[in-house]
């Protein structure tokens, strides 16, 4: 009992991450925004400047009914236009009138305005690019009409909550169960070669075992990471794979890691496949460095992070996430040594029993 | 071969069900509420990754088990 402690350990994170995971509400946000002055058709509507336009807006988590809202049509850093009339219909339907100004301080024929609501339980909720506003009166001089009422007093909801992202919504959550899967297939990997390195060193088959039994364990993490990654892209980028340099070159990583299995069942004498299967995963992870880590952040990839900056800092992560994510990340490593030792046991007292005489 | 069978029928057949929705253009099942159930569908695969770890692991036990057995 004393020496399990890890595995009740893992479990327990991995309950903990599924449920704080997934009881912890997104934000609210706005879903859509359509015009009913012009007709909807888009998601996005196309008006011009110098009328009256109604919109209908469709909120997510919001709670639209008795609360003080408030919303503006934001141009960028140059001003914003208060709502003339906000008329509630539900907790998440709202109909706004806006009074486009005459005067539109746009450098471009075409600018974008960026939706900005807010009530008193719910702070804060923002839509970009939202609007769109045909303007041929290109005067940036002329901006008073832009600054009658500025966005002021936003305040945030209280209480833990998940960021509200236009196309994830509520897959963010997956942010707990495909990327721990990786992180945890990558610290697999690492003891794995540690134990290659140790087995060339000793000649002693133990070593082989440990390290082949958690390449074992982290290609099935890597297999999972990449059919749940799947599975996310098709309900945020559309299809179950596209030509995302990550996913092709994570998949050309895994499949290094099969051939090296392969490899080493096909072998039957117990030292060569040892001597073999070690010196074959210690080149097999100086490939996957290159794999997953180098070559998406040179060119630019779907996944966050990638083309340069580090997808763990600045904006791609906030921190109510991290209070999930981090716990998710030591879950999934514990649960995956455990299956790994498991296998390494079952290796031991095989090999014992084949070599008893 | 049984066992596969079963495989590649449940496989097809969620294939051609998401394909299915997909063309008909209709918000189907995953991406309601704010396609929380494709969360959902992520846990599942988790699971049976980690069942289908645990079924191979069991199997090779047993032959393991019948060997000693046999030979004792």
């Amino acid at each position: 009992m004393r020496q399990n402690w890890w595995k009740f350990l893992g479990i327990a994170i991995l309950i903990y991450t599924v449920i704080v995971g997934m009881s912890t509400p997104l934000k609210p946000g706005v879903l859509r925004i359509d015009s009913l002055s012009v007709g909807q058709g888009d998601n996005n509507a196309s008006i011009t400047h110098g009328e009256t336009h109604k919109f209908r807006v469709k909120g997510y988590n919001t709670n639209f009914l008795d609360n003080d809202n408030r919303a503006w049509l934001k141009l960028d850093s140059i001003g914003s236009v208060k709502a003339k009339a906000v008329n509630v219909i539900n907790d998440t339907e709202i109909d706004l009138t806006f009074d486009i100004p005459n005067h539109f301080p746009a450098r471009d024929t075409f600018e974008s305005l960026t939706l900005v609501l807010h009530n008193t339980e719910d702070g804060a909720a923002i839509l970009p690019d939202a609007v769109f506003v045909k303007s041929d009166l290109t005067d940036i001089e002329n901006n008073a009409e832009w600054k009658i009422n500025p966005i002021s007093n936003l305040t945030d909801k209280t209480g833990m909550q998940f960021p509200y992202r236009s196309v994830l919504h509520e897959t963010i959550r997956n942010t707990f169960f495909h990327i721990p899967l990786w992180f945890s297939m990558f610290i697999l990997l690492i003891v794995s070669l540690v134990y290659s390195v140790k087995y060339l060193r000793s000649g002693n088959l133990k070593h082989d075992i440990y390290a082949s039994a958690m390449v074992n364990v982290a290609v099935l993490f890597g297999i999972l990471g990449i059919i749940t990654g799947s599975l996310w892209a098709k309900y945020t980028w559309g299809t179950f794979w596209t030509t995302d340099v990550k996913l092709n070159m994570s998949t050309v990583a895994m499949l290094i890691y099969v051939a090296s299995l392969i490899l080493r069942s096909s072998i039957n004498d117990i030292d060569r496949r040892a001597k073999l299967s070690a010196s074959y995963n210690i080149f097999a992870f100086a490939a996957l460095i290159p794999l997953v880590f180098i070559i998406p952040r040179l060119t630019d990839s779907l996944h966050p992070g990638n083309g340069g900056n580090p997808a763990l800092g600045g904006e791609d992560m906030e921190n109510t996430l991290r209070m999930v994510f981090y716990p998710a990340i030591m879950g999934f490593t514990l649960l995956g040594l455990w299956m790994s030792s498991t296998l390494i046991r079952y290796e031991l007292i095989k090999d014992k029993w084949m070599t008893r005489k | 071969m049984k066992k596969q069978n079963i495989i590649i029928t449940v496989l097809s057949m969620f294939i051609c069900s998401t394909t299915l929705s997909a063309e008909s253009g209709a918000v189907d099942f995953l991406r309601s509420t704010g396609k929380i159930y494709s969360v959902i569908a992520v846990i599942v695969v988790v699971l049976i990754g980690i069942g289908y770890f645990l079924y191979k692991i069991d199997n090779k036990l047993t032959k393991l088990e019948n060997q000693i057995n046999n030979e004792q």
